[in-house]
């Protein structure tokens, strides 16, 4: 058979070469029709590993302190690459290295949950962009995809899609993992190909309990042996995309107790003590410097002596997390090995998306969701708050949703300036990519030097796949991949630098690449503050971006960009400005700053929908998807049947007790638990049982004013008598989980209130007939749209967090 | 010109964790701080209160403090609008009451303290304050009363005084 035409996609079916006559009789079949594509010969599997939220200075492999004995291992029969950049943030980088395209072009430029009104921020893929598993699957390969996404806007995680905008819609036959931005790693919201499937029962098994990195490589392998038992040559491609070193950082204790007494002596001594190490394992310049901490991050020695062992213990577990991650991505490793096909299986290995992520502020948090509500804490709340849920030892347990505090994130980075969110330094846009190919490439355990950016990988993959980049699909014609291959730094040490000119920008932070010049233009913004004063000098017709301080590197002498040369060369940076804005409008970044567009006033038409009815056994329902209660009065009401002998149990739950509600029957008495990010925690109780039969119980939230975080007055009723009452001072903002699903019926996944936790999901055993939420309106126009402002406020927030 | 020892000083604080307030508790009682009494209230995650109480009140008799209910505001983060969640202390006179003591602190503390949070109440004379305070160091938020005398009326005092400073401060 010929070789198939690549370059439009779907390949064409071949034509009937048989006959066909009207009997058997001189008929001659064709049975290439019954085949299906095959991908150029030779074509190798590909295994892309993502690790999330790391920092060049994490794993030991590139001098950090965390083991990675599994990175080392394929380090040292592959390829280092140390200036191998990604974009900042965690979508954006996700749809670059998927796509082969810049963030923006893909609707990208921000996080998948934000879906703007501008092309660069819809987070909606456009058809002339089809991205690389679509590819690789229309050439033959089978494709799985595992663990993290991060591309589905918040709205449509649900039974009704659209799945476009789902794993299965970009490509991938298989996906098993969670659509957000994070998850828990002991009791996550799950899908796997288009459906929520919640939370594992093996989170129920005490003895053996669930652990989602531990499951996404076993799925992984189970996936692999499957494909190799229908069909042995067929190649594979898979998305290994680690929800670690993600927040909410969960590991077993064991992993984190490797680390005890590693960190103590502080953040400032451990960026030292890094970058000695990478400078004696060669993989930065011997003459490279250590950049100086910025005051943003308090100095180790300044931290309070009772609070630096609490501070130690959030890094403890992080490295314990991290170490964990190398841990499953070796056990994918191993399988592959045992098929005999290690040596033809490319592993790309990314060790972090967007640098290690400084969204736990100064302090840390037990919960990181309190940042995303705006909640101030210090280090002696968090603290208590962590004693509150077990103390520092359960710090990475099932009871929080732990982020360490900044200056780690900044040492993660080593030896760069900033992390997550600033795409204008490369603490937040250079990470290490290890290559591992024994069949092909050569020089094992060399390091590789050129500028490659992860817009590069899919054009790589598809190089030296032989598949060449679609210039049609469905018949649309598509936008050209922004990214080129560096197939040939695999066997050249001194290929040709082919990557000569990038743009970077991430909430306004931005920066421009060309020919090893660097022009970094900072938003003089703290990354994890959004206050309004923080915000205010980006106002539309106050911001003036060209009057934002630069500092311009030139990297290939100034690899971790100690030395701003931007007043010795003030051409090369109005040169180097000049670019960039040709390139923000070419590639869609325009208008700076629309991933914060909620934050002056171009919001999205306020939702019409205020009653939402639930009817039968609704369960995992996505955090971003429940009725949007947050800061209104509402109602809750449930038609429920009580058999004579009396029920218990769950009627309606969202997420669990760091942040939630839950309307149940416990003693026979109906009871509202709300959780308010795990710090307040209301519980309102029927003074009398129920009554056996038909009857309507339901719980009244009466709002004090219509106000972020308002307080007000709960009642219970049953058949509309108030049987119960209470106050709630404060209320969630934003979202009370950014991964725990809501539940009719029960509390799956962790619970709201502990007091059943013995009882878990706590299934109620009457009959509910139906449960309605009715979100009251508030009294005005404008106060109905500040509230909506706020909101979208805090869904920006949180989004940038993902 | 009173003496110290004629004024009573009581010490609230409020935490968000019952071990924050039980190392305090056990700081000033280790402070060598001449204390009236000290009290330890809090509420684990499924609702349960809990009451530590030292000896000292018991027996120094207290003239019969009887019930003296106050409350104690735990905190207020800045963004949010002030609380007011508190507890309700009592004290009870003579060694045959402890018992009935902790029942009521937990009858009368137990619709008021909020879950996972703690509060610690320490009374001591005005002399014992510079041994007493400094030993308590977690509070989210720590206010100290004072009123002439040490006796019932002195502590009653006190703790109005107490409150109405947790109340300014914004609890």
């Amino acid at each position: 058979m010929s070789e198939p035409d690549r370059t439009k996609l779907p390949i064409r079916r071949p034509s009937f070469g048989g006959v066909a006559n009207r009997t058997l009789a001189g008929s001659e079949p064709d049975w290439n029709l019954i085949g299906h594509v095959e991908p150029p010969a030779g074509a190798p599997n590909v295994l892309l590993v993502l690790i999330d939220d790391a920092g060049f200075g994490n794993p030991a492999t590139f001098g950090g302190p965390i083991a990675t004995p599994n990175y080392t291992r394929i380090a040292e029969g592959g390829l280092k690459y140390n200036r191998f950049h990604v974009t900042a943030l965690c979508s954006p980088t996700r749809a670059a290295l998927l796509t082969g395209r810049n963030s923006h072009t893909v609707g990208v430029g921000s996080v998948g949950e934000f879906a703007g009104g501008f092309p660069g921020y819809s987070a909606t893929l456009p058809r002339d962009c089809a991205p690389l598993p679509r590819i690789l699957r229309d050439n033959g390969y089978s494709t799985a995809a595992f663990g993290k996404w991060h591309l589905t806007p918040d709205g449509q995680q649900g039974p009704a899609g659209p799945f476009d905008r789902w794993p299965t819609g970009w490509g991938f036959d298989y996906f098993y993992g969670f659509l957000g931005g994070g998850a828990s790693q002991w009791d996550p919201c799950l899908a796997e190909n288009q459906k929520i499937i919640g939370t594992e029962p093996e989170y129920y098994d005490k003895e053996n309990p669930y652990y989602f990195p531990d499951a996404m490589a076993g799925k992984t392998i189970e996936w692999l042996h499957g494909v190799r038992a229908q069909d042995a040559h067929k190649p594979f491609f898979v998305y290994f995309s680690t929800g670690c070193s993600h927040a909410p950082h969960h590991v077993a204790k064991a992993w984190a107790d490797k680390y005890k007494g590693k960190f103590d002596q502080g953040w400032d001594k451990l960026r030292e003590e890094t970058f000695a190490r990478q400078k004696a394992l060669g993989v930065i310049p011997a003459d490279a410097e250590l950049t100086p901490r910025n005051e943003a991050f308090p100095a180790w020695d300044d931290i309070p002596d009772k609070l630096k062992a609490f501070y130690a213990r959030q890094m403890e577990v992080y490295a314990g997390y991290s170490e964990n991650a190398d841990h499953n991505v070796g056990r994918v490793i191993d399988a592959i090995d045992e098929l005999g096909e290690l040596d033809n299986t490319v592993i790309i290995w990314i060790w972090g998306d967007n640098g290690a992520s400084m969204e736990g502020t100064i302090t840390g948090s037990f919960n990181e969701l309190t940042m995303q509500n705006g909640i101030p804490l210090t280090d002696e709340m968090q603290l208590q708050l962590s004693e509150r849920y077990g103390g520092m030892e359960a710090w990475g347990g099932e009871l929080m949703d732990p982020h360490y505090g900044a200056a780690w994130a900044w040492a993660g980075n080593t030896p760069f300036q900033w992390g997550k969110q600033v795409g204008s330094h490369l603490g937040g846009t250079r990470n290490p990519m290890v290559i591992h190919w024994p069949e092909r490439a050569t020089g094992a355990g060399g390091l590789r030097s050129q500028f490659t950016h992860v817009n590069d990988v899919a054009p790589t993959i598809l190089d030296i796949a032989g598949i060449p980049i679609p210039s049609s699909v469905d018949g649309i014609d598509q936008e050209p991949m922004h990214g080129v291959t560096f197939a040939g730094t695999l066997t050249d040490p001194a290929a040709p630098e082919r990557h000569t000119q990038q743009y970077f920008e991430t909430v306004g932070n931005r920066a421009m690449y060309k020919d090893g010049w660097w022009l970094a233009m900072r938003t003089p913004r703290i990354p994890w503050v959004l206050t309004p004063q923080a915000l205010k000098p980006y106002t539309p017709g106050v911001w003036d971006p060209d009057a934002d301080p630069v500092e311009l590197y030139y990297l290939p002498d100034d690899y971790s960009q100690a030395h701003d040369l931007a007043a010795k060369h003030p051409e090369k940076v109005a040169e180097l400005k000049e670019l960039f804005w040709a390139e923000a409008e070419r590639y869609k970044v325009l208008p700076l700053l629309a991933t914060l567009s909620t934050f002056f006033g171009m919001l999205p038409p306020l939702p019409e929908q205020a009653r939402f009815e639930f009817r039968g056994d609704v369960q995992n329902v996505l955090s971003g998807m429940i009725p949007r209660i947050y800061n209104h009065s509402y109602a809750i009401s449930a038609d429920l049947v009580i058999p004579k002998g009396g029920a218990e149990g769950v009627i309606v739950a969202e997420a669990d007790h760091l942040g939630g509600f839950s309307l149940f029957v416990a003693d026979g008495k109906l009871t509202h638990t709300y959780s308010m990010m795990g710090v307040f925690i209301y519980r309102q109780q029927a003074e009398e049982p129920l009554p056996a039969g038909e009857v309507n119980v339901r719980m009244e939230f009466a709002a004090d004013a219509p106000k972020p975080a308002t307080g007000g007055e709960v009642t219970l009723f049953i058949d509309d008598r108030p049987v119960g009452k209470g106050r709630m001072d404060h209320t969630v903002p934003v979202r009370f989980s950014g991964y725990a699903g809501m539940d009719i019926g029960r509390d799956n996944g962790g619970v709201v209130d502990r007091s059943y936790e013995d009882k878990k999901p706590f299934p109620f055993t009457g009959t509910i007939k139906k449960v309605v939420f009715d979100v009251k309106p508030h009294l005005t126009d404008e106060d109905e749209q500040q509230l909506h402002a706020a909101a979208h406020h805090g869904d920006t927030a949180h989004a940038l967090a993902e | 010109m009173k003496f110290d020892d004629e004024t009573t000083d009581v010490l609230i604080g409020g935490y968000m964790s019952k071990q924050a307030a039980m190392q305090d508790y056990e700081a000033v009682l280790a402070s060598g701080g001449y204390l009236h009494g000290a009290v330890v209230v809090s509420k684990d995650l499924n609702g349960n209160l809990s009451v530590e109480q030292t000896d000292h009140m018991v027996r120094e008799g207290a003239a019969g403090l009887g019930a003296v209910g106050f409350a104690v505001g735990l905190f207020a983060p800045p963004l949010l609008a002030a609380t007011a969640v508190g507890a309700v202390i009592g004290a009870g006179a003579g060694k045959l009451l402890h018992h009935r003591t902790a029942s009521k602190l937990e009858e009368q503390a137990g619709a008021t303290i909020p879950i996972g949070g703690a509060g610690l109440i320490v009374a001591f004379p005005h002399s014992a304050a510079a041994k007493v305070v400094p030993a308590v160091t977690r509070p989210i938020k720590k206010v100290v009363g004072e009123a002439e005398g040490h006796h019932v009326q002195a502590l009653k005092g006190a703790i109005a005084d107490a409150q109405q400073k947790m109340a300014e401060s914004g609890a």
